[in-house]
């Protein structure tokens, strides 16, 4: 961890603990988001992390994104700042200026829009927070060449529909809009744009991890049944057990896969950290659930902000699944497994 | 609870494949045959001394005993490719990874220099006398009894489960140099190394489910043995026992058991073109890649001698489930069947790994007991 990103998370984590709290999130239930964060964050000049100073940021990497994912995560931010973020990073990773005003991205494995004479055609589903971005970042196909556009969303047609942790994922679509910019992208840059954004994405889910496991540790101390804390049980031990492993799992396979991104020697790392966190997602969620008994199930409680985003956040993007068709792929070409595991 | 990313040096990649490279010659021989759970139910003395020959024995340990000075990262390299190749290592497996570490810790001057060169020639096996008939999981309820005479200490009593007992030289041993008090059961116990030729020893198998010698059971009869064996101070046996267990419990032999079959099972499915299978399959190399990261951070912190019980017990309570989960996937993938006789090698692979899968999450620790430690660890925090 760099000297500034330990400065940045701890800015960060202070910011959301002031202005992250339960009823903060429960906003998005009304259709409503945190304004006043997003206002803190671009004030602290928080959304720049890593623009680059040509670009009047702080010059960050993608490791120090992805440390940044994993406290929007843990306090399920309600607002859009790791796809503004994310886009910025990746605008300039194609070689294309960041944006100041609200920017958010979707890039998906088959894309629906289609280029004709710098004109997009075509309606994308589930575009996180399209109602309230004004650029949008995506993949449209012009013919067969694959292309990453930036175009106004004044042109969309944008129709609310959410996850299910009741995050905003529009419906959006353009007929004849005009593009702002436009790069061809190809093979060896669609494999990075993959990695970057699953690894955003994990990054988040790891931090809704640790926090579902927190949770649930500090219930288990507090909650008492039989005249002691449930956490004197040794059935409720073994949940504990089992969420302390998860956790520590996904944090250490962020820090490994977020070390071969950053040192741009990254092989299968996003693949298998995506497969593993898709497994943890599953336990976890269970786990905490269970020793939260009813009230983590109910509305008044803040363990399903983290599980909603759990079971929302791993089907986005590309999963788990598209992760497991990309190794078997591999697999038939390797020779030998092992070699292939522990030997650059 | 963050631990380090470990990134392999050049020189480090390096040995990675001299290792590789000396276990696929004797592989080709005919020196060995690749099993699964070699690292415990592979116990060959001769493969041992080839071992020693390349300098593999206790090769962390200080030059002047005979070592090589390497880091444990070196010699977590070392071992992931024994495990990885289902070598038989079993022999000098307890003496490399605990005995010499435990001496260089606490032991004497006299026992280090009569204990590791004997060890790093491949020539000094031990076992670990732990558990009791009536001591398991809670095992600070042993009952072996050393008694003071002129000299030295008479023992009484028997330990059980002892693995590769019947290969190994010595044993050191847990007994209680004071009386038993049940208030106080962590105090009065101590470590004895026993010469397990001595008069007054019997050892007797228990044969393993499968009919292999494997466990032993030791029985202690007015066994003397001299001061100068006991290990460390007196009485304070237990906490320097708890100082090998992260050694035990976080090492690449719970994550790599049935490594054999997984490899096997991988070069089946490309065979067989399966797609389907292998994306499941990648499931499995999923589990493994990010418990190698766990165990090698570990490794890294013990090298650093920070402190990692917690670590520990989850790399060995969840790469001990991972390694009898690859049997039950892979026999869902690719027909089999088992047997330690079949000609295929994934179907004898198979049969090793169910037959001695249920041992993985009970010897080191329970699972149970693991994830005891684990919940009051964090629940403290």
């Amino acid at each position: 961890m760099s000297e500034m990103l330990e400065i940045v998370t701890e800015v960060v984590e202070k910011i959301c603990k002031d202005l992250v709290t339960k009823e903060t999130v429960d906003l998005l239930e009304e259709g409503k988001w945190a304004t006043p964060l997003w206002q803190q964050l671009e004030d602290n000049e928080l959304l720049k992390v890593a623009v680059t100073e040509q670009h009047g940021g702080a010059n960050g990497d993608i490791a120090d994104l992805l440390a940044l994912y994993q406290l929007i995560g843990y306090y399920a931010v309600p607002a859009p700042v790791l796809e503004h973020t994310l886009a910025n990073f990746i605008l300039e990773y194609v070689g294309l200026a960041p944006f100041s005003s609200i920017t958010t991205i979707l890039l998906s494995e088959q894309p629906t829009l289609t280029l004709t004479n710098g004109r997009l055609d075509g309606v994308v589903q589930h575009v996180p927070w399209a109602r309230i971005a004004q650029q949008f970042v995506t993949f449209a196909k012009e013919g067969e060449v694959l292309k990453l556009i930036t175009v106004d969303l004044a042109q969309a047609e944008i129709e609310h529909a959410t996850n299910l942790a009741t995050e905003p994922r529009d419906t959006v679509s353009f007929q004849q809009a005009k593009v702002a910019a436009q790069v061809e992208i190809n093979e060896q840059q669609l494999e990075k744009l993959k990695k970057y954004t699953t690894a955003a994405k994990l990054s988040a889910i790891s931090g809704a991890l640790d926090k579902a496991f927190q949770l649930t540790i500090r219930y288990s101390k507090e909650r008492e049944q039989f005249g002691r804390p449930i956490h004197r049980f040794q059935l409720v031990q073994q949940h504990l057990a089992i969420l302390a492993g998860e956790a520590a799992i996904a944090t250490t396979a962020i820090e490994n896969m977020a070390g071969a991104l950053v040192g741009e020697r990254e092989q299968f790392e996003v693949a298998f950290t995506s497969i593993r966190l898709d497994e943890a997602s599953k336990i976890v969620a269970t786990s905490a659930h269970q020793v939260h008994a009813a009230i983590g199930v109910t509305y008044e409680h803040s363990l399903q902000h983290y599980t909603r985003r759990l079971w929302a956040w791993r089907e986005e993007g590309f999963t788990a699944h598209y992760w497991q068709r990309e190794l078997a792929g591999d697999l038939l070409q390797v020779e030998d497994v092992w070699a292939w595991m522990t030997t650059k | 609870m963050k631990l380090p990313v470990v990134q392999f040096t050049k020189e480090q990649e390096q040995f990675r494949l001299e290792v590789r490279a000396f276990l696929q010659h004797h592989l080709k021989k005919g020196t060995f045959r690749k099993k699964c759970d070699s690292w415990l139910s592979g116990s060959d003395p001769a493969f041992s001394k080839l071992v020693a020959e390349q300098g593999w024995i206790g090769m962390t340990w200080p030059k002047h005993y005979g070592g090589a000075e390497r880091s444990t990262i070196d010699r977590y390299i070392l071992t992931e490719e024994f495990l990885a190749a289902g070598a038989p290592v079993a022999a000098h497996w307890f003496a490399d990874r605990q005995t010499g570490p435990l001496l260089l810790r606490f032991g004497t001057e006299e026992q280090r220099q009569f204990f590791l060169p004997k060890i790093i020639q491949g020539d000094c096996f031990f076992a670990i006398g732990l558990s009791e008939p009536n001591s398991g999981s809670d095992l600070a309820s042993v009952r072996t009894r050393a008694e003071k005479v002129d000299g030295g200490w008479l023992i009484n009593g028997a330990k059980t489960w002892t693995s590769n007992g019947h290969d190994a030289h010595y044993m050191v041993t847990l007994v209680r140099t004071d009386s038993y008090d049940p208030q106080h059961k962590h105090q009065g116990l101590s470590q004895l190394i026993i010469d397990l030729h001595a008069p007054g020893v019997t050892i007797t198998p228990i044969p393993y489910l499968t009919g292999e010698r494997h466990f032993n059971d030791v029985f202690f009869d007015n066994v003397f043995v001299p001061d100068a064996m006991v290990v460390g101070t007196l009485g304070n046996g237990w906490a320097q026992g708890l100082a090998e267990l992260a050694f035990e419990r976080s090492g690449p032999e719970r994550i790599l058991s049935t490594f054999p079959l997984l490899n096997e099972l991988i070069a089946e499915l490309k065979k067989a073109n399966d797609l389907v299978g292998l994306a499941t399959a990648s499931k499995l190399l999923a589990e493994m890649w990010s418990l190698r990261n766990l165990s090698i951070g570990v490794a890294q912190v013990l090298e650093e001698g920070g402190e990692v019980a917690i670590p520990a017990a989850l790399v060995k309570s969840i790469g001990t489930k991972f390694e009898q989960k690859i049997p039950e996937i892979a026999r869902l993938l690719v027909a089999t069947y088992p047997s330690l006789q079949a000609q295929r090698a994934f179907d004898r692979y198979m049969a090793e790994s169910i037959l001695h899968a249920p041992g993985f999450t009970i010897r080191g620790g329970t699972s149970e007991v693991l994830y005891g430690i684990v919940a009051k660890g964090v629940v403290a925090q």
